[in-house]
């Protein structure tokens, strides 16, 4: 495999995002180009409430629903905070000025966007041990970073375009 | 903080509803004792209980219950070192504990759906910023959501977009209630920039606030004087040395 020079660009609102304006934002923002994997980050919202007398009645949280992006359907588990994309170097500035009209024009409020790197870059023991050990069988690496060492990534991470 | 101050009632709710989103007990159910009303019974004879007339609900020997808010940090009325002073001021026989996204207050049954009445129809509640939580009150110093509620992982309260109004759908721990409680519509934002009781500023870097870097160090040398004693020890470390004569 080549080598490809990547860099993450952090979408960070100033409010949590409603499902309907994640789809919406996701959906405008594949279109650009150089766009290589999204990462969408938030506060998790169990499907079960965990504790307290009212434990083990399901939570039907308004914001843990399907969206579709580009034709496939994908659970959000989190309310949305922060939006991570990867994209290619060479499209860096293109992407970052048609990001910044594109939230102006779907949100209400403020938002910072910044260029960095927010993904892990490097293999840990606990993707080679997912690996190693057959836990998952085929790990993809260009998923190293995406998936949080505990959770299955068939669950967290959806495959969309080619 | 001030007992004196009349709190201004912005919102009327049913005493039924706020039973039941207290959780407690059914409404129309009678209250639960731990003991025998106080006449009924026999003590030996004390002083301090002659001196202090007991609240209603220890009268009647009802339980003790509670009621739990989350404030968050995005400009709620209220939040849990004010509202623990406030208690303490305004209530008798209260038990409140503060931490720092959330404050309860412990009191007998009969009083608490009183005192939560006061607590949820002034201004010292609003319906979007300030949460009514018994379990998983994680929230407080999260951004808002578009409509500017406060995060809730169980959402208890949901906004209406139609009407403007947040109602509770589920009971302070989070479980589903029959009937939604609608609980008003969130107050103005602006509005909430000035009552708020919470001092910050967002995006401002600690030594370009004045203000904060003087309460800071303040908060340092009070600390510092006070560990080391200067001034209230050295009479005393004289004396020890012999040093005082």
């Amino acid at each position: 495999m080549e080598p490809i020079k990547a860099i993450d660009v952090r979408i960070f609102p100033h409010r949590r995002l409603k499902p309907g304006t994640t789809e919406k934002l996701l959906n405008e923002l594949l279109d650009l180009e150089g766009v290589l994997k999204f990462l969408v980050n938030g506060e998790s919202l169990p499907k079960v409430v965990g504790y307290g007398p009212a434990r083990g009645t399901r939570v039907n949280h308004p914001d843990r629903k399907i969206i579709t992006v580009k034709g496939k359907e994908v659970e959000l588990l989190v309310s949305v905070g922060d939006i991570i994309v990867t994209i290619r170097h060479e499209n860096l500035e293109e992407f970052v000025e048609k990001t910044k009209a594109i939230l102006e024009e779907t949100l209400n409020f403020g938002f910072d966007v910044r260029v960095g790197i927010f993904t892990r870059t490097k293999t840990t023991v606990s993707d080679k041990l997912k690996v190693a050990y057959g836990i998952e069988e085929d790990f993809d690496p260009n998923l190293i970073g995406l998936v949080d060492p505990k959770t299955n990534s068939k669950e967290t991470v959806k495959l969309i375009g080619d | 903080m001030d007992p004196d101050f009349e709190m201004k009632k912005i919102r009327s709710i049913n005493d039924e509803d706020i039973v039941s989103v207290l959780g407690h007990r059914n409404p129309g159910e009678s209250y639960k004792s731990v003991h025998p009303p106080l006449d009924e019974m026999d003590f030996e004879e004390d002083m301090m209980k002659e001196l202090v007339e007991p609240i209603p609900g220890a009268k009647e020997g009802g339980r003790t219950r509670y009621i739990q808010f989350a404030d968050s940090m995005y400009n709620a009325p209220a939040h849990p070192y004010d509202r623990a002073r406030t208690y303490m001021s305004r209530f008798r026989g209260v038990d409140t504990g503060t931490l720092s996204g959330r404050q309860v207050i412990e009191i007998r049954e009969l009083d608490l759906e009183k005192i939560s009445k006061e607590l949820l129809e002034t201004e010292f509640f609003d319906p979007a910023k300030t949460g009514l939580r018994g379990a998983t009150v994680h929230g407080h110093s999260l951004r808002l959501d578009e409509n500017g509620l406060m995060f809730d992982a169980l959402q208890r309260y949901v906004y209406n977009e139609e009407t403007g109004m947040v109602s509770y759908v589920k009971d302070q721990v989070g479980r589903p209630l029959d009937t939604p409680v609608e609980v008003g519509e969130p107050l103005d934002e602006e509005h909430l920039k000035e009552i708020t009781t919470i001092y910050r500023s967002d995006n401002v870097g600690m030594r370009e606030d004045k203000e904060a870097i003087e309460a800071v160090l303040t908060i340092h040398k009070a600390r510092t004087d006070g560990g080391f004693g200067l001034g209230v020890f050295k009479n005393d470390l004289k004396a020890k040395l012999g040093d005082d004569k």
